[in-house]
């Protein structure tokens, strides 16, 4: 077993994943990511961003491999400290946002804290403070079925900055959205990221999303490639074949 | 075929679902075959017999109570975007679950009459031969179109109400007519058009550190994901539900007092009163029905109601939202069971004929049975919000706790309301 180099937070060896149905999800994908850094993982669909994501934050266990959060192995962890890992260390957000229907706007932000056990209180103000800054302050008191899309995912952005987590994955958080409301909720989360010193681990399949990370690995087919050489698009296949005139 | 298929295919669950739906058609069939063979050996009477025909209405109701409870539940008749893609909508899916209901129902007719005639000595071989042939007019041919009938109700009414249920909504051509729905959707539309108003498409270059401007995007998305559907409102009928309660009450009260006419032939043990008391207890089991789904609002309310935690909040705030779907079965339950304890007390405790208590069984069993499936329909339909709590964070004890928080609510305002409606009701027995 290697120990990790010191400055990196969040750093994987070797990782191996593959599927129930066993389908091959990754195939030997090292990383390490620094403390407060913002890091892109890049790739068309299927490339296996999300399975990377899941493992790199323990909600499911690789099949191979090595991961160390601040050198501490997460790879030999049962499921309980995992999970407790997730709830005190890691904040997530998902391509959808899965807000509570039935609490409003600023009850949703503040209910991780509030799950922690900090007061009602003190839960609110800073779900107030969050929801301000990601410029959704006006929807506090809405239901999560009133916001359009973009401000629902800006709230669930809040919702996972708000207990101030070591570091934040965001699995494609802009993928419903539009191209103007997905650069300003990137934008959003950058900032925010930033001037909190939380690093960020985000993924997309386009090349917009690296344009707000310090740095970017591109996957393809669940490995890590630098270069993608992939042959060239091919005429239309099979049509000479098919036309009786040729 | 299809239903079949899909009934073969479900699990261990969902077929004990559809086995508890049989049974009671069954007890229900039978019933039915017992006041027809009534009918057959007293020709003479035929008040009597259609007394008991219609003392097998309570049975019947429940049966297709629970039927239409376990239909909305089966995971097997749930619009799938598998089915959808062969051309399997919700209208056909429709179908297929009122056919799977049919078919539970059909099953537990066969059952009765099996039983029915074992019972009556026209089947032989097996233990309890003609056990009830004086009972159930063995000398007498059974009418076969008659018995027909009576076997083909509970399949007939079953499947109709859960297609009449299930019907698919939204799918008619008044996208903008006057129901809740489509005015929600009315109402969103004219939200993003009033937000999408001014300043669009500027994108402000915020430095790293800042906090980015807003910039709507003016009718950029339209919808290709379904939205958050609409919470459903409030249940609003508490006041009818208390008023009929009350209404009730007083009429069997006073009933109680009145000179007695006979009044309507009661099963077995009950003292046959006057016609007042029956109606008065009528008017407070649908009271209770009613107002059921207000007061569990209610409890929810007031769950979450002073400076709640996320405890309380999660647990009330659940409440509010179930309340339309647990609140009506759990005031059947209530209503049963205040009659089961204002029966309790009746003079002889052996009085209770094997049919009257079969029918109790049917009854109970249905309405308990319905609310458990309410129960798990709910459940389901809060799966993702709880995947989303536990990927938050939320440890599997706080979302236990917030349930029993929820199921202890319930039951500290149902106890005890079911206990009070049940003395209130047993009085005029007790004179």
């Amino acid at each position: 077993m290697v120990a990790p180099p010191d400055n990196d937070v969040l750093w994987a060896r070797a990782l191996h994943y593959s599927y129930d149905d066993g389908s091959p999800g990754l195939s030997g994908v090292s990383l390490g990511v620094q403390e407060g850094e913002i890091l892109a993982v890049v790739g068309p669909r299927g490339s296996g961003k999300t399975a990377l994501l899941r493992c790199l934050s323990g909600l499911t266990p690789a099949g191979g491999g090595e991961v160390w959060f601040n050198s501490v192995p997460v790879h030999t962890m049962g499921a309980q400290a995992r999970d407790r890992l997730r709830r005190d260390r890691f904040a997530w957000i998902g391509p959808t946002p899965s807000l509570v229907p039935e609490l409003n706007v600023w009850e949703n932000t503040a209910l991780p804290l509030m799950l922690r056990g900090s007061g009602r209180r003190q839960a609110k103000t800073a779900a107030l403070e969050w929801l301000e800054r990601l410029d959704v302050g006006d929807a506090a008191r809405k239901r999560p079925y009133q916001l359009v899309r973009a401000e629902r995912q800006r709230v669930s952005i809040a919702r996972a900055l708000a207990p101030a987590p070591q570091v934040l994955f965001a699995d494609e958080p802009t993928a419903p959205l539009h191209r103007a409301d997905r650069t300003q909720v990137l934008r959003t989360l950058t900032a925010a990221a930033r001037s909190h010193g939380i690093t960020v681990v985000l993924t997309g399949h386009d090349p917009e999303c690296s344009a707000f990370a310090d740095r970017t690995i591109a996957l393809l087919d669940g490995r890590r490639v630098n270069t993608v050489h992939l042959p060239p698009v091919p005429e239309t296949e099979g049509r000479a074949a098919c036309s009786l005139s040729a | 075929m299809l239903a079949l298929r899909l009934t073969r295919g479900a699990r261990p669950a969902v077929q004990l679902r559809r086995l508890l739906v049989t049974a009671a058609s069954a007890g229900t069939g039978f019933l039915l075959l017992c006041a027809l063979g009534y009918a057959l050996s007293h020709p003479d009477s035929p008040g009597d017999a259609t007394a008991r025909l219609a003392w097998c209405l309570p049975p019947l109701a429940a049966t297709v109570h629970l039927a239409v409870a376990v239909a909305r539940t089966d995971p097997g008749t749930r619009p799938r975007p598998g089915l959808a893609a062969v051309g399997l909508g919700p209208a056909r899916l429709m179908l297929v679950s009122a056919t799977t209901t049919a078919l539970s129902c059909v099953l537990g007719s066969m059952l009765a009459l099996l039983v029915f005639l074992h019972l009556r000595g026209d089947l032989t071989g097996m233990p309890f031969d003609g056990a009830a042939e004086e009972a159930l007019a063995a000398g007498t041919p059974l009418p076969v179109p008659g018995s027909l009938t009576l076997l083909a109700l509970v399949p007939l009414i079953a499947s109709a109400t859960v297609a009449f249920v299930l019907r698919p909504q939204g799918l008619g051509p008044a996208p903008d007519g006057g129901t809740g729905r489509s005015y929600g959707r009315f109402g969103a539309r004219v939200r993003e058009a009033v937000r999408g108003t001014p300043g669009t498409g500027q994108e402000p270059a915020s430095a790293p550190g800042t906090v980015a401007v807003e910039a709507p995007a003016a009718g950029a998305a339209p919808d290709t994901l379904p939205a958050l559907p609409e919470p459903s409102p409030a249940p609003k009928g508490l006041p009818w539900g208390v008023a009929v309660l009350a209404a009730g009450l007083a009429v069997e009260t006073y009933a109680a007092g009145a000179s007695d006419d006979g009044g309507p032939a009661l099963p077995a043990a009950l003292p046959a009163g006057p016609t007042g008391v029956l109606v008065g207890w009528l008017l407070t089991a649908v009271g209770l029905a009613l107002a059921a789904p207000g007061l569990t609002h209610l409890c929810g309310l007031l769950l979450q109601a002073v400076r709640p935690g996320a405890l309380r909040l999660l647990a009330g705030r659940g409440l509010m939202a179930e309340a339309a779907r647990i609140g009506r079965p759990l005031g059947v339950v209530c209503a049963v069971a205040s009659a089961a304890y204002a029966m309790t007390p009746l003079p002889e405790p052996g009085s209770f004929g094997p049919l009257t208590a079969l029918g109790a069984a049917v009854v109970t069993g249905c309405a308990v049975a319905t609310l458990l499936t309410a129960a798990v329909e709910a459940r389901q339909d809060r799966a993702g919000t709880t995947a989303a709590l536990q990927r938050l964070g939320a440890p599997a004890s706080a979302l236990r706790a917030a349930a029993a928080l929820r199921a202890g609510a319930l039951l500290a305002v149902f106890g005890p309301l079911t206990l009070v409606v049940a003395e209130l009701a047993a009085l005029p027995l007790a004179r």
